[in-house]
């Protein structure tokens, strides 16, 4: 059974998941104030821009333009508040994969590496250095057409208001799909998505995090808090730039009060 | 901001889909848009598609296809993009997607039959498109590419066509 924060969590996911279901609905009853994707969402007079879509499309353009920039900046407040609580509270792509992840451990369960998260630091850092190149080289906004999160949320906007998916929209849902069910466990969500791989880097140290006492933890040889992770990190031995969004599993799990949550840093005791 | 061989290789893919009103030159409109769905949203006649993969690398950008539904010039769209992609156009007569251009040998009025369909249609009668002395369409500077005309022609297929405008866009002048 999920615990009580793992539970608040899929709320969310599933909010905003039937959010984007229901949206093209709305378009076809002639309602646009509220119209976007995990892209770009507009909300009346406010827009919320993805930044690492916007920074592909900075670097694909060679130009910063204005309002593109200004759209980030409540994405960038979240994420150094809460820090990637994009990848594990909002992402349907990521409660989609955690489900493809939880019916996979059903029928063939497999333990996370102990070692497999430390060695994914720098693979993440090269892959959002390479797709960003790329996009500068090749002038095309890749992260933006690759971003899971985009492609899940446009995918109702084609089915239900224009009554066709793209074959671009299908065509890389269901390789990422196909990724999710053969590769690696959650493969996309934890090395590849250059969209989570962004997140995880806004962080500062006042940002929420979860700490770790090792004179409360009393149970060294099974980790509860890492088979927990949807990310498969220990959260007894992370650094800051490890991957962690945030999603409270391991501090569910915890028989002890070794991990705890820190929303506001400044009020760390 | 663009490289000759970029254009080159742009060109080599595939010719330049016809891009929603106020949409900046092509290579900078495919570097821009980040495939947000917003100007899909905006538009209430569903003239706006994502491209497919024949596009290349403008793949899921909107653009329009005339002969389905073309654009109606409702400017709902262009300010709505989060990317400038689009740029707000203060008239529609200063929209420039494309130009019409008619085929004599399909066109009806061009082979004698009685046809205006497309001189009726057109949002600018008289101004972007007029018939000349002998009934023809004749289609002018002033024609702003929205494919209303395309999509009215009763020829099949179309003897009046958009041919899309890439790099040459010249909003709010």
């Amino acid at each position: 059974m999920e615990a009580e924060r793992t539970r608040w969590r899929r709320l969310s996911q599933f909010a905003v998941a039937l959010f984007y279901l229901l949206l093209p609905f709305a378009h076809r009853f002639d309602f646009h104030a509220v119209a976007g994707n995990l892209a770009s969402l507009r909300l009346g007079p406010i827009d919320l821009n993805e930044p690492a879509a916007a920074a592909s499309a900075v670097a694909a353009s060679r130009e910063l333009t204005w309002s593109l920039v200004v759209g980030t900046l409540p994405v960038f407040l979240l994420a150094l508040l809460l820090g990637p609580v994009f990848c594990s509270w909002i992402c349907p792509w990521g409660l989609l994969s955690e489900g493809i992840d939880r019916i996979r451990q059903h029928f063939r369960p497999s333990a996370w590496s102990s070692t497999d998260w430390k060695r994914l630091r720098k693979p993440r850092a090269l892959i959002l250095a390479a797709f960003l190149l790329l996009s500068l080289f090749s002038a095309t906004p890749l992260i933006a057409l690759f971003s899971a999160p985009r492609l899940i949320s446009t995918l109702p906007l084609e089915a239900i208001f224009l009554d066709a998916v793209s074959p671009v929209t299908g065509g890389l849902l269901l390789v990422l799909l196909l990724l999710e069910i053969l590769g690696p466990r959650r493969l996309w969500c934890r090395a590849l998505c250059p969209v989570g791989i962004l997140a995880g880097y806004l962080r500062t140290k006042h940002t929420a995090s979860i700490h770790f006492s090792t004179d409360r933890c009393f149970c060294p040889h099974a980790p509860l808090c890492q088979t927990a992770c949807p990310w498969g990190i220990d959260p007894r031995h992370m650094a800051s730039f490890d991957g962690c969004t945030n999603c409270l599993a391991c501090v569910d799990q915890c028989p002890s009060t070794a991990l705890r949550f820190q929303l506001v840093y400044f009020f760390r005791t | 901001m663009t490289w000759s061989w970029r254009t080159w290789l742009s060109q080599l893919c595939a010719p330049a889909p016809l891009r929603p009103p106020g949409a900046r030159p092509e290579a900078e409109f495919n570097s821009l848009c980040i495939r947000c769905g917003r100007c899909v949203a905006a538009c209430s006649y569903r003239s706006l598609q994502p491209a497919g993969w024949e596009h290349g690398s403008s793949a899921g950008t909107p653009l329009v296809e005339a002969r389905k539904v073309p654009c109606y010039l409702c400017m709902l769209c262009p300010p709505v993009c989060p990317t400038g992609a689009l740029e707000e156009v203060a008239d529609s007569r200063q929209v420039r997607m494309g130009v019409a251009e008619v085929d004599p040998d399909t066109c009806y009025a061009h082979r004698g039959i009685l046809c205006r369909t497309c001189v009726d249609e057109c949002p600018f009668e008289g101004d972007a498109i007029h018939q000349d002395g002998q009934l023809r369409p004749v289609v002018t500077d002033a024609c702003v590419g929205c494919g209303i005309c395309e999509r009215v022609c009763p020829a099949d297929p179309p003897a009046i066509r958009v041919r899309p405008h890439s790099g040459t866009h010249r909003s709010g002048s």
